[in-house]
């Protein structure tokens, strides 16, 4: 017979019945889930990178000391990639009499190559985009810069030997994201006028780059030519990776949220598939027996359900991924004007390998036990007990299993957190099986001494062990994803939002002069400035160490230090000791600067300021917070730096009313005092958090049905056997009351078992992802305990006893007839 | 003595065995008998004395543990599961006593299903015409839940001799009806049987049922006892009144 009939009308006819109904349903959800969080993480994936390649105005950097090779240029463009080329170094700068340390940056032709930069015509004025870069003899001045030399559009200034004159006033560069706290405001020129100029000579301490940017291909190809030549050309890169603000980091957090929701669902999804398959499965025996009986082979069979499972995942992958489609769209719009921007158009990659990932999880959970219905002997139709049920070929469920759960931990892009939600779901599983299992003795030991309904309940959990373990483990992993969504969730997003406490700094003032600090203090309380924290910072080179130095472009030159008595909030000591008060001549550095530049404890670093240099032994190792809003700094000196220095303060603080007009005076009085409001910024993130909160009702819709999907499943797994004793009972004699009581003990003591089990795993699960992903410690609170523990119980005894109604409506006889 | 073109069952010295939590339980020991083209015979004896096993073996379904079989020529010892299977879809029909119909398909769906396994053409006109010869030609139709139990052994027995097979084995075909039914089904049996042309082999409990065969082999502890004498084997000792 064609196997493609057979499987034809195995669907449709089984499908009618109402056999492949849970099957069904776990493939569509899994499929839905999978649809909606792939093409979503990829197209708020694309608005970052572009977002992040904003920040670099450019897709990657080559970084070095000394003028980049022009061959590495011309590589670039030979693969197609477009170049530019800047140097930034800072250097005192005159207009008239006064001057100040600028930053000046020498761009080429092209630059940015993403982004754009703001200029406007004076200082004040409406800044609008510019295509270009300044003109030979021209530069482009912050305005914080023309404030403070006092300036304006017109004037002239020096760049070393070269006269330029001031042109605009630069009111925003993409690149300056990382330095949004710098010192010194930027200068912009020609970079052929600063190459030109005397100041790039030996030990001038200048920065120079190479922008790149293409296709994603083209900057591949690129780094995989350059990768193997930095260490020789001693050139360094910066990668759109490294790029990433606040902002960027609060996306990404939330992507490996939605991730990990998809992730859960998956799971849930392949026991629901499991479960279903199985019983599916075993309720096609005796067709497959009556089919081989009429002489089908194995092989027809095979083929057949192979061919059924595949109609059936074609048909659910279709109503899923329009499922998917739709939730993502959802998810879009909720997003949609928020921290990402406008989001790139969906792509049909996500949705092919959402479909194909469905197939893989039908492969790896429903096909090898269908495939199994292949042992079953045709004698099976005359005599059952010669059905010997072979074990599955371990091969066959292994393989597939782990392709089936590869392919999220891929897709997550964290294998530490796929690691927990993966391993912790496999523990717990382990766990319910364990105490599923010991349940089942002790039951076995309790019924010989019970009364009749306790009998029936506690001789049914034993009588039906193996089925019993299973439906323990599976309702057990079902109500942990169900308490992840419905109590531990909330509490997270509520805790990560109380994480960025309300009274974190959202404005700083820079360039405050020792002799205002006083003053601008007194100010600031009087404005009502909160959490406020003023700190000296003076702008030094690191030119040696005793300990061997890792080149690292993006960390090594100038460098912003401070000094401080005693351990700054939002800091932690990881190695050594925090300064020892009446302390001097010591150094503590923020882990990553430390691990960038291969510097150790112990080692000693020798600093310059001008003509001034400062040896310190570096004693402390510390985790900073950077998502705190705190001032921080990669490197902290001993007090006595304060008279060694030149030096000024930044201030940092939380304005309750928040539009800043209160900080005029401050302005007004210390003109050279330049205002921050970074509110824009924290705003954004609170906002994010809110937004992905929403957003993940929408994943987690899908999670909330692939539990149930599970729930429902693992309740259907005995029903049959259930209404088949019960109805034996009943014609034996036990009235209605009985025949509930023993039920609702057996399901009571199943409920209980996996209730107490989830709950601890989702308080575990939870704390985990927190820390993981939030980077808070996550504390259950009894509601989770009291309400999720009787809330799953209620919900299976509740499931059950709804599901096995019709045991007591439905007269016994009927019941036995049917088998 | 029969010529060998005509044999359509033979088996020599057939047993049968299985593991038991006790022990190696032997269900059929040394098993001979012979049925030619067109003869009836009936397999009858106690519960679980090993009548079902033997039809099942004697149909091929299983392989026997010792002694051989040959069934419409082939000898089954040699085949493979496929080829047993290969050569039930063209030679054999089955009756069973739970009707086995597929419950989520049609009358003559059942019966056209067994006929597009034997890979027969015109299969929609081959069950037509079968569930015409039942008497079901109003209830094609009509689901097995739909239908009576008389008339699903009836859609059964059309499925069976839809595909003209050369032997038709029938387990307690009248076992799940009533006796009018049962009666009614029986005569149903042997009328197609003979307009076929077909051997066929039931197992029974039903004396009148098994007295219609043309032979009676009564199976007791696994062993066929009808060449025995004794008051209890004369009832059996009767002609084909079919």
């Amino acid at each position: 017979m064609n196997a493609y009939l057979l499987s034809w009308r195995l669907l449709l006819r089984q499908g009618r019945s109402g056999a492949l109904g849970l099957l069904a349903a776990g493939l569509v959800v899994a499929t839905a889930a999978l649809v909606a969080v792939s093409l979503f993480t990829d197209r708020v994936g694309r608005a970052l990178e572009r977002e992040a390649g904003e920040a670099l105005a450019a897709d990657l950097i080559v970084t070095g000391r000394d003028r980049i090779d022009d061959e590495i240029a011309r590589q670039a463009r030979v693969m197609g990639l477009d170049t530019a080329e800047i140097v930034l170094m800072s250097t005192a700068v005159f207009v008239g009499d006064d001057s100040m340390l600028i930053d000046v940056k020498g761009v080429s032709e092209a630059y940015p190559l993403r982004g754009a930069l703001r200029l406007a015509d004076r200082l004040g004025g409406q800044d609008e985009p510019f295509i270009g870069i300044p003109e030979r003899g021209q530069a482009w001045l912050e305005p914080r810069g023309l404030r403070y030399l006092e300036a304006e559009v017109g004037d002239r200034t020096d760049l070393g030997t070269t006269e330029l004159t001031i042109s605009r006033a630069l009111v925003f560069e993409p690149d300056r994201g990382g330095s949004r706290f710098m010192l010194a405001p930027r200068m912009m020129v020609n970079l052929a006028d600063l190459l030109e100029s005397d100041l790039l000579g030996p030990g001038a301490r200048a920065r120079y780059r190479l922008l790149v940017a293409g296709t994603e291909g083209e900057v591949q190809a690129f780094r995989r030519w350059l990768e193997p030549r930095l260490e020789a050309l001693e050139l360094g890169l910066i990668t759109v990776a490294d790029a990433e603000d606040q902002t960027g980091m609060a996306l990404t957090q939330a992507r490996r949220f939605l991730g990990i929701a998809a992730l859960t669902t998956v799971i849930l999804a392949a026991v629901a598939i499991l479960l279903s398959a199985l019983r599916f499965a075993s309720a096609q025996r005796d067709l497959v027996a009556l089919l081989k009986s009429f002489g089908a082979t194995g092989n027809q069979v095979m083929a057949a359900l192979s061919l059924m499972l595949l109609w059936l995942v074609l048909v659910s992958v279709f109503i899923g991924g329009l499922g998917g489609l739709g939730a993502q769209a959802i998810i879009a719009q909720i997003l949609a004007d928020g921290p990402a921007g406008a989001l790139p158009p969906p792509r049909l990659a996500p949705v092919l390998a959402g479909g194909l990932f469905t197939l893989l999880l039908a492969a790896g959970f429903a096909l090898p036990p269908l495939l199994n219905l292949r042992q079953v002997p045709p004698m099976r139709i005359l005599n059952r007990s010669l059905d010997n049920r072979v074990g599955l070929s371990r091969l066959l469920w292994v393989l597939p299993i782990l392709g089936a759960l590869a392919i999220p931990v891929i897709q997550l892009g964290h294998m530490r957190l796929a690691m927990i939600v993966l391993g912790g779901s496999a523990v717990l599983a382990l766990a319910l099986a364990l105490f599923g299992w010991l349940a089942m003795i002790v039951t076995r030991l309790l019924s010989r001494r019970a009364t009749a309904a306790w009998r029936f309940g506690l001789a049914g959990l034993h009588r039906r062990r193996a089925a019993g373990i299973v439906q323990v483990t599976a309702l057990g992993l079902g109500l942990m994803a169900l308490l992840l969504l419905m109590i531990v969730r909330a509490e997270l997003l509520e805790q990560w939002r109380g994480s960025l406490p309300a009274d974190t700094p959202d404005h700083f003032l820079v360039n405050i002069q020792p002799d205002q600090v006083e003053g601008i203090e007194n100010e600031l309380i009087r404005v009502g400035a909160r959490n406020l924290q003023i700190r000296p910072m003076a702008n030094i080179n690191l030119v040696e160490s005793s300990g061997e130095l890792r080149r690292d472009d993006r960390m090594a030159g100038q460098i912003n230090v401070s000094w401080i008595g005693e351990l700054p909030p939002a800091n932690r000591v990881i190695e050594g000791e925090f300064f020892a008060p009446g302390a001097t001549g010591e150094v503590s550095l923020a882990d990553m600067w430390a691990q960038r530049l291969g510097v150790r404890l112990g080692d000693e670093l020798t600093f310059e300021s001008g003509a001034r240099q400062l040896t310190a032994t570096v004693t402390s190792i510390r985790e900073v917070d950077w998502n705190s809003f705190n001032v921080n700094f990669f490197v902290l000196l001993t007090p006595e730096a304060a008279d060694l220095l030149p030096h000024q303060f930044i201030a940092s603080f939380y304005l309750a009313d928040g539009d800043g007009s209160v900080l005029r005076p401050v302005s007004r009085t210390w003109p050279n005092v330049s205002v921050i409001d970074i509110g824009a910024i924290i705003e954004r993130i609170g906002e994010i958090i809110d937004r992905v909160s929403s957003a993940a009702q929408v994943v987690f819709f899908f999670t909330l049905l692939a539990g149930i999907v599970v729930l429902l499943a693992a309740l259907e797994a005995t029903r049959d056997e259930r209404r088949h004793e019960s109805a034996l009972i009943r014609t034996l004699g036990a009235d209605n009351p009985m025949v509930r009581r023993g039920l609702l003990i057996e399901y009571g003591i199943m409920a209980i078992i996996a209730a107490l089990l989830a709950t601890i795993g989702a308080a575990i699960t939870g704390w985990l992802l927190a820390r993981e992903l939030f980077d808070f410690t996550y504390q259950p609170s009894l509601r989770l305990f009291a309400t999720g523990f009787f809330t799953s119980v209620a919900l299976v005894v509740g499931s059950g006893w709804l599901g096995n109604r019709s045991v007591l409506s439905t007269p016994p006889v009927r019941i036995l007839r049917t088998g | 003595m029969n010529s060998p073109d005509l044999t359509m069952i033979s088996c020599h010295s057939v047993g049968f065995s299985v593991d038991a939590p006790g022990g190696r339980l032997d269900i059929l020991k040394d098993i001979n008998l012979n049925l030619n083209q067109r003869e009836t015979l009936a397999i009858v004896g106690a519960s679980g004395s090993g009548k079902t096993t033997l039809l099942g073996l004697l149909a091929g379904l299983e392989r026997p543990t010792s002694g051989d079989i040959w069934l419409a020529g082939e000898h089954l010892n040699r085949l493979d599961e496929n080829e047993r299977a290969r050569l039930r879809r063209r030679r054999v029909g089955f009756v069973f006593q739970s009707f086995h119909l597929l419950p989520s398909l049609t009358a003559l769906e059942n019966v056209m299903l067994a006929l597009e396994i034997a890979g027969l053409d015109r299969p929609r006109h081959r069950a037509t015409t079968a569930l015409d010869q039942v008497g079901l030609s109003h209830r094609m139709d009509h689901y097995p839940r739909q239908m009576s139990g008389g008339e699903q052994q009836r859609v059964a027995i059309a499925r069976a001799f839809a595909g003209d097979p050369a032997v038709l084995f029938a387990d307690e075909p009248t076992g799940n009806l009533d006796r009018n039914t049962g009666e009614s089904v029986a005569r149903l049996l042997f009328d197609i049987h003979r307009e076929h042309g077909t051997a066929l082999v039931l197992v029974t409990h039903d004396l009148n049922l098994a007295r219609r065969c043309g032979r009676i082999e009564e199976i007791e502890d696994g062993r066929l006892v009808s060449g025995q004498t004794g008051p209890e084997r004369e009832k059996f000792r009767l002609v084909d009144k079919g």
